[in-house]
C-alpha cells in the first residue's frame, strides 16, 4: 500500500504563485479559496536582510486532529494516508477548522471546510500533481513514502529536513528542506 | 466540490443539454458541475500571458476551457507556467472582452455595428487620408512582432514608414547596443554557468519558467548569484548575494568592475585581441574611473566592487552578467551606455559563444509565401522622428518611439493610427498626455478587451479572438534563454469563438479590400504550409506536436568565416564603440553620464520612483484577470514598498496610505514598510493603476509608474526613461 508524502524545498520557492492558481483551476476553485498559501517572513535590517517564503498546505497527517474531532466522520484517513473530506457527510460544524494547527481548512462555495486532497489521480500514477508539476523551481516533490525507490524516498534520503509545529504530535506527511 | 450534488445534477440533466443552457458567463465551479465526467481532449498551443509565448496544452471538455499546463518539449515552459499564464487562460471568459466591433458615439460611449460596417468606414476614411495627406501619415503601433507580417504589406502598399513597437517603453536601449556592437543578441547560458550577475533584472518576476529552472539548477550545482538591485527582488529571494545599489547608478558600477578587471589584468586578453575593436578606446576615456569613484557614486564598497570583478574573472568564462532585459534597459538617461557596459564587461570575460557564458538561441528558417508583387509608393521620413537626421537619428527604426505620438498629431504628421494589442493609454508614460491620441483623424484600436486606449482615443474597435481562439503562423521558440536546438511552435485555436472577434488577418483583409487593395489573399493555414514544408513537417504533424525541435545548429565558438571573426558587425568583432553614435555627435564607447535627476539627500520626503514587474502579472495586459488580482489582494501586491528607517523619519508606518507626488501627478497609495528597499527610491509594481471603467477587477487598483512621468525620450535609444523622476512622499493628514 502506498504511502503518499510530500518533500518540499522551500529555499528554492521564489513566490510566483504558480502552484496556487495551477491547482485552482485543476479542482476549479473560486477565487476566495485556496488550497496552498505562502507566507512571507523578511528577516534582517537593510541591506543585511533575507526574505523566507514556506509554502503551506494541508499536511495529510498520520494523526490528523481534524478528524479526530470530526463528529460525523466526514473528514477521514485513507490507507493510504491520504486525510479527505466527505462533503456529504459533512454538517458544517467546523470543529476540524481550529482543530488544523496548520491553518489548512479554506471554506468552499458549498460550506464545506475543504482542502488540499494531494490529487490522488496524479499520485496513483506516479506523476506529480498540478502545483508541484507547474513549479519552474521544482518546490515541491511528491511520491510514495513506502516504496524506497521513489523519488521523494530517495531525495529524503540525501537532505536534512524539518516538519511543522511537530509539537502538536500531528505526524504531518510534508517535510520541508532545512537550510 | 459536493461529489453527491454534482452526480445528481448529471443525472438530471444529460451533459450536453446542460451546457447548451448554460449562460455564456459561468465560472469554473459551475463548469465542474456539468463537465466533471467529460472526456479531455488536450490540444497544444502557445501562451499569451507575456511575450515569450510558453508551449501549453490546453484541457478541453465540453467545447470549454478547463485549465491548462505547460508543454513538455517547448524550450521556454519545459512543462511549467508561472501564474500568469494559467491566470490569462481563463480570461478567455473575462468580463472585460469586447463582443464585437464597436464605434464611438461619444465619451467613453459606443455602439455595436458590423464588421461589414466596420471595414467600409475605416476602409473609406483611411484611403481619404492617405489620398489627402499622404501613406506616410499613417502609422501602426503595436507590442511587437506580432503583427509585423501583416502590418509591414499595408504599410508597404499606402507608402507608410511608421510602424512602431511599445519596445521604447521596454527595453530599446539594450537591443540598440547589441545590435551596434555585436550584431546580433546573445543569452545567458544559466544552467552552465557558475557566477551570475543579474542587475536590475528580476528573472524570478518577468518568468520564463525553464529559464528559472535552469537557474535553480545552476545553483543546485554550486553557481554563484549575485544579485544588485535597489529592491530585494524575487530573485534576490535565491541569490547567494543582495547588494543593494542607488537607482540610476549601475553604469558607475560596470565602470569600475572594467577598471579592476583591466588594471589588475584579470581580462581575458587572447580574446579581447582577438575579438574586440576599440578596447583601447575605451580603456583611455574610463582609465579614471576607479573603484573607489565607483564606490562614492553607487554607494556598493569599492572592496565589493573589486570582489565580485575577481569572482567574475576567476568563474570566466563560465560567468555573465545577464545581458538583461526591461530592468536597465528604458529607465535612464544613461540606459543605453549601461546595457554597453554589460557587453564590454562579457567581452573583457571572454565569455562570448562559451557554455556557461553568453551563448546563441538557435533558430531555424522557416519558409515563406510568394505574395504578389504590388506597387510601393515611395514612403517619406518616420513621423517619430527614429533613425532621423536631426531628430532621434540612433534610435532603431525597427523599433521606434512610442511614447511620443501626441506630439506627431499635434504637429499635423499623424493622421490615422492602428493600435494592435498595445495599450499606451495606460503602458506608456503620462496617461493624461497619452489621451491626446484621440486628436487624430482616425483611431482603430485593435485588441481583445476594453482596454484604456480604446475606450479614450479610439473611434473604431475591432476585437481580436482571443489567443485560446485564433490560429497563427508558426513561429521560431527564441529569446531571453540559449540553446543549441531550434524548435518551432504553433499557436492553434483550441476552442470556437465565444464573440464575434476575428483574427488580425481577416481584420486586415477587411480593411484593405474596402480600400481597393488585395493584400491577403491567403488564409492562415497557407501560411503553415509555407513555413513548414520546406522543413519536410506536414501543418497537421506541427498542429499535433504544437511544438518540434529539430537537431542542434549551435555550438560554442566564435563566428569565424575564412579564420576571421564575422559576428555581424562591420568589422566582425566586437565593437566597443558605436559608430552611428559618433555620427549624431556623441560619444561612441560608453563613458559615465550622470543621471538625469537624483533625489536631494536633505529632504526626507524626496525619493526615487522606481518599478518593475510582479511575478503575477504582466503589466496591465493581466490585471483585469480576477484569480491574478486574488493574490494581489491576499498579498498585498499593490503596495508601494519604502524603507523603514526613511518611513520611521517621516512618520509613517506600514500598511498607511501616503501621499505620492512628482511634477505631473499626485496620488495615494499604501505603503508596505520594508528593509528589502534603498533608503533613496521606493518601489512600485508595474501591474496596476487601471483606469477603464470596463475592467470590473482592475479599475482603481493601486497606481502606475506611469502616472507619474512625462513623456521623455532617452537621446541615444528613444527609451522612456522611466525612472528619472523624483517624487515626494508624505503622511496623508489625518
Ligand atoms: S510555483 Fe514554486 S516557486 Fe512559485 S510560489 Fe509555488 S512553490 Fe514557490
Ligand atoms: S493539516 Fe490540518 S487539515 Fe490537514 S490533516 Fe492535518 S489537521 Fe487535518
Ligand atoms: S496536491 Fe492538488 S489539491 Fe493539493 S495543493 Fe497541489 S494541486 Fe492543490
Amino acid at each position: 500500500m502506498a504511502r503518499y508524502g510530500l518533500l518540499i524545498d522551500a529555499t528554492k520557492c521564489t513566490g510566483c504563485m504558480a502552484c496556487s492558481i495551477a491547482c485552482s483551476h485543476h479542482n476549479q476553485l473560486s477565487t476566495k479559496v485556496d488550497f496552498n498559501r505562502l507566507e512571507f517572513v523578511e528577516k534582517g535590517t537593510y541591506p543585511n536582510v533575507k526574505m523566507e517564503i514556506v509554502p503551506l498546505q494541508c499536511m495529510h497527517c498520520d494523526d490528523p486532529p481534524c478528524a479526530l474531532v470530526c463528529p460525523t466522520q466526514a473528514t477521514y484517513k485513507r490507507d493510504d494516508g491520504l486525510v479527505l473530506v466527505d462533503a456529504n457527510k459533512c454538517i458544517g460544524c467546523y470543529y476540524c477548522i481550529p482543530a488544523c494547527p496548520y491553518d489548512a481548512r479554506q471554506v468552499n462555495e458549498d460550506r464545506v471546510p475543504e482542502k488540499c486532497r494531494f490529487c490522488i489521480e496524479y499520485l496513483s500514477v506516479g506523476e506529480q500533481p498540478p502545483c508541484s508539476s507547474t513549479c519552474m523551481n521544482e518546490v515541491r516533490l511528491f511520491g510514495d513514502l513506502e516504496d524506497p525507490d521513489s523519488e521523494l524516498s530517495k531525495k529524503l534520503g540525501t537532505v536534512s529536513t524539518y516538519q511543522l509545529i511537530p509539537e502538536k504530535g500531528t505526524k504531518p506527511r510534508i517535510y520541508y528542506v532545512k537550510k | 466540490m459536493t461529489k453527491m450534488r454534482r452526480r445528481t445534477f448529471l443525472k438530471a440533466s444529460a451533459a450536453t443539454a446542460v451546457l447548451s443552457a448554460v449562460p455564456l458567463y459561468f465560472n469554473f465551479n459551475d463548469y465542474q458541475k456539468v463537465a466533471s465526467e467529460a472526456p479531455i481532449n488536450k490540444i497544444p498551443t502557445t501562451c499569451n500571458g507575456c511575450a515569450s509565448m510558453c508551449g501549453l496544452f490546453a484541457h478541453i471538455k465540453n467545447d470549454r476551457l478547463w485549465k491548462i499546463e505547460g508543454h513538455p518539449i517547448h524550450l521556454k515552459s519545459r512543462g511549467r507556467l508561472c501564474a500568469r499564464g494559467h491566470g490569462m487562460a481563463s480570461d478567455l471568459y473575462g468580463k472585460g472582452r469586447v463582443t464585437g466591433p464597436m464605434k464611438r458615439t461619444g465619451e467613453e460611449s459606443f455602439e455595436p455595428i458590423s464588421w461589414e460596417q466596420a471595414f467600409k468606414e475605416i476602409g473609406e476614411k483611411t484611403k481619404e487620408i492617405v489620398n489627402t495627406h499622404g501613406g506616410n501619415s499613417v502609422m501602426w503601433l503595436e507590442h511587437g512582432v506580432r503583427g509585423k507580417y501583416y502590418a509591414d504589406q499595408f504599410l508597404d502598399v499606402i507608402g507608410s514608414s511608421n510602424y512602431v513597437t511599445h519596445y521604447s517603453t521596454c527595453f530599446t536601449s539594450k537591443t540598440n547596443a547589441w545590435q551596434n556592437m555585436v550584431g546580433s543578441s546573445l543569452n545567458g547560458d544559466h544552467e552552465n554557468s557558475k557566477y551570475m550577475i543579474f542587475e536590475g533584472r528580476n528573472f524570478a518576476g518577468g518568468i520564463i519558467p525553464h529559464g528559472m529552472n535552469q537557474i535553480t539548477k545552476a545553483k543546485e550545482k554550486g553557481a554563484k548569484i549575485i544579485v544588485i538591485d535597489p529592491r530585494y527582488s524575487e530573485i534576490a529571494k535565491i541569490a547567494d548575494e543582495w547588494i543593494p545599489i542607488r537607482a540610476g547608478t549601475d553604469l558607475a558600477f560596470r565602470l569600475g568592475l572594467a577598471h579592476v578587471l583591466i588594471t589588475e589584468n584579470l581580462y581575458d586578453k587572447v580574446f579581447v585581441n582577438k575579438y574586440v575593436e576599440g578596447f583601447d578606446e575605451f580603456w583611455n576615456v574610463n582609465k579614471k574611473y576607479t573603484p573607489e569613484w565607483a564606490a562614492e557614486v553607487s554607494g556598493i564598497s569599492a572592496d565589493k566592487i573589486r570582489e565580485i570583478a575577481r569572482e567574475l574573472a576567476k568563474n570566466a568564462p563560465e560567468s555573465f552578467i545577464e545581458p538583461g532585459w526591461h530592468g536597465l534597459h528604458s529607465h535612464y538617461i544613461n540606459s543605453t551606455q549601461t546595457a554597453q557596459m554589460g557587453i564590454v564587461l562579457n567581452a573583457l570575460l571572454g565569455n562570448f559563444y562559451k557554455r556557461g557564458g553568453l551563448m546563441p538561441s538557435a533558430s531555424i528558417a522557416l519558409g515563406s509565401m510568394e505574395l504578389p508583387a504590388q506597387f510601393h509608393p515611395e514612403k517619406g521620413p518616420r513621423i517619430d522622428g527614429a533613425g532621423v537626421e536631426g531628430e532621434f537619428l540612433t534610435v532603431e527604426t525597427g523599433r521606434g518611439i512610442a511614447q511620443r505620438l501626441p506630439d506627431a498629431i499635434e504637429a499635423g504628421k499623424l493622421k490615422a493610427l492602428f493600435v494592435y494589442h498595445f495599450n499606451p493609454l495606460r503602458n506608456a508614460p503620462d496617461p493624461e498626455y497619452q489621451k491626446k491620441i484621440k486628436n487624430a483623424e482616425l483611431v482603430v484600436s485593435i485588441p481583445v478587451d476594453w482596454n484604456e486606449t480604446s475606450i479614450y482615443a479610439a473611434d473604431y474597435i475591432l476585437p481580436e479572438s482571443y489567443y485560446l481562439e485564433r490560429t497563427e503562423a508558426p513561429m521560431n521558440v527564441s529569446g531571453h534563454i540559449s540553446h543549441d536546438h531550434p524548435q518551432i511552435s504553433l499557436r492553434q485555436q483550441v476552442v470556437k469563438p465565444l464573440y464575434d472577434t476575428k483574427p488580425l488577418l481577416d481584420i486586415m483583409r477587411g480593411i484593405s479590400n474596402e480600400m481597393g487593395y488585395s493584400l491577403y489573399d491567403y488564409t492562415v493555414e497557407d501560411q503553415i504550409k509555407a513555413a513548414v514544408e520546406p522543413l519536410g513537417i506536414t501543418p497537421e504533424r506541427l498542429k499535433q506536436a504544437g511544438t518540434i525541435e529539430f537537431p542542434a545548429t549551435v555550438k560554442p565558438g566564435f563566428p569565424e568565416s575564412n579564420g576571421k571573426p564575422s559576428c555581424g558587425t562591420f568589422t566582425g568583432k566586437i565593437e566597443f564603440s558605436i559608430d552611428l553614435f559618433r555620427l549624431d555627435g556623441k560619444m561612441g564607447i560608453p563613458t559615465w553620464i550622470p543621471p538625469m535627476v537624483m533625489p536631494n539627500p536633505d529632504i526626507k520626503e524626496e525619493f526615487r520612483l522606481i518599478h518593475g514587474k510582479c511575478p503575477w502579472h504582466s503589466h496591465g495586459v493581466t490585471s483585469n484577470n480576477p484569480e491574478l488580482m486574488a493574490i494581489t489582494e491576499q498579498y498585498n501586491g499593490t503596495a508601494m514598498w519604502l524603507n523603514t528607517k526613511r518611513a520611521n523619519d517621516l512618520g509613517i508606518k506600514n500598511g498607511d496610505t501616503v501621499i505620492v507626488e512628482s511634477d505631473i501627478a499626485k496620488k495615494t497609495v499604501k505603503v508596505r514598510v520594508t528593509e528589502f528597499i534603498h533608503p533613496e527610491a521606493v518601489w512600485i509594481p508595474a501591474a496596476y493603476g487601471g483606469f477603464s471603467k470596463k475592467f470590473t477587477t482592475s479599475y482603481n487598483v493601486g497606481v502606475n509608474y506611469n502616472d507619474f512621468i512625462p513623456a521623455m525620450v532617452e537621446p541615444h535609444s528613444g527609451s522612456t526613461m522611466s525612472q528619472e523622476v523624483i517624487v515626494t512622499v508624505r503622511k496623508v493628514a489625518n
